[in-house]
């Protein structure tokens, strides 16, 4: 399989779709290629990966409060 | 015949998200609690039309959204409606790479890479929910099932009920207006100029 060579630029505009695993298998092969011999690219990939990451990680520290899941359990209860 | 019991055990584990995503959605923390617990009676009472075995969590969080849009959603005081600009991708590390350029010591071993962790770990949780709070809703929603479930793109177009073209728009678009609010939030804080002080020092 001939993989086409991306320049930094088509490369980057990938950077979203490749972080949400929504590349094809053609496209997340031509993106491996670049970041393999690119290491700004690689970078720039992985720092997105880390910021993304660091997010996600503080908006699941919320909790339900303690009332709520009581008040839903009492009113399953209820039927 | 389902059972409270039955059905509690799959919604359980999914009620500190399900509150977290009402959360983003109302902005408010009451109506964040009535809006879960209207979820959790509509998804029981039709607890019967769900096939075992396939998603819970993607049918909950349509009941839950669905909710929000039909009796929750109020119009007083919405966010900006959807800028006209784009906010360029990867925006907090452009900002960061400034502040290493601005200070001029990228020779010295100050990295931008460096000071995005930084600022981003300075930012407290609440800075955070502030952030995605400020968005416009059809970003806030997006970004919201994005960061707090691992929906795919598929997975949001079916719970939003929009083609998967949107679902990937509002996600990039949201994700980059959310680091330009979150990097601004910093810089309001202090948080840019005391991350790049202590990378500086070699910290």
């Amino acid at each position: 399989m001939s993989v086409n060579k991306l320049t930094c630029e088509q490369t980057f505009a990938r950077l979203d779709d490749y972080l949400d695993r929504e590349l094809t298998p053609m496209e997340l092969a031509e993106v491996a290629q670049h970041l393999e011999v690119c290491a700004r690219c690689a970078g720039e990939f992985g720092l997105e990966a880390q910021v993304l990451d660091e997010i996600r990680r503080k908006l699941r520290r919320i909790m339900a409060p303690a009332e709520l899941v009581e008040k839903i359990s009492e009113k399953l209860r209820q039927g | 015949m389902a059972s409270a019991a039955e059905f509690e055990l799959l919604l359980s584990p999914l009620l500190d998200r399900a509150y977290g995503v009402a959360l983003h959605l109302t902005r408010d923390r009451a109506d964040a609690q009535d809006l879960v617990q209207e979820a959790a009676l509509l998804a029981f009472r039709g607890f019967a039309g769900f096939r075992p075995g396939t998603n819970f969590k993607a049918w909950f969080f349509k009941i839950l959204t669905n909710a929000f849009y039909t009796t929750h959603r109020k119009r007083r005081q919405e966010p900006d409606t959807v800028p006209l600009d784009d906010v360029p991708s990867a925006y907090v590390q452009r900002r960061a790479h400034e502040v290493v350029s601005d200070e001029g010591r990228a020779g010295a071993g100050l990295q931008s890479g460096n000071v995005a962790r930084a600022v981003l770990g300075k930012l407290e949780i609440e800075q955070m929910e502030e952030a995605i709070g400020s968005l416009p809703e059809e970003f806030r929603v997006a970004c919201s099932l994005y960061f707090l479930q691992d929906f795919t793109y598929q997975e949001i177009a079916d719970i939003l009920g929009v083609p998967i073209g949107t679902v990937r728009s509002r996600l990039h678009r949201g994700r980059a207006l959310l680091q330009k609010r979150l990097w601004q939030l910093a810089e309001d804080h202090g948080l840019v100029a005391a991350a790049a002080a202590a990378e500086g020092r070699g910290r």
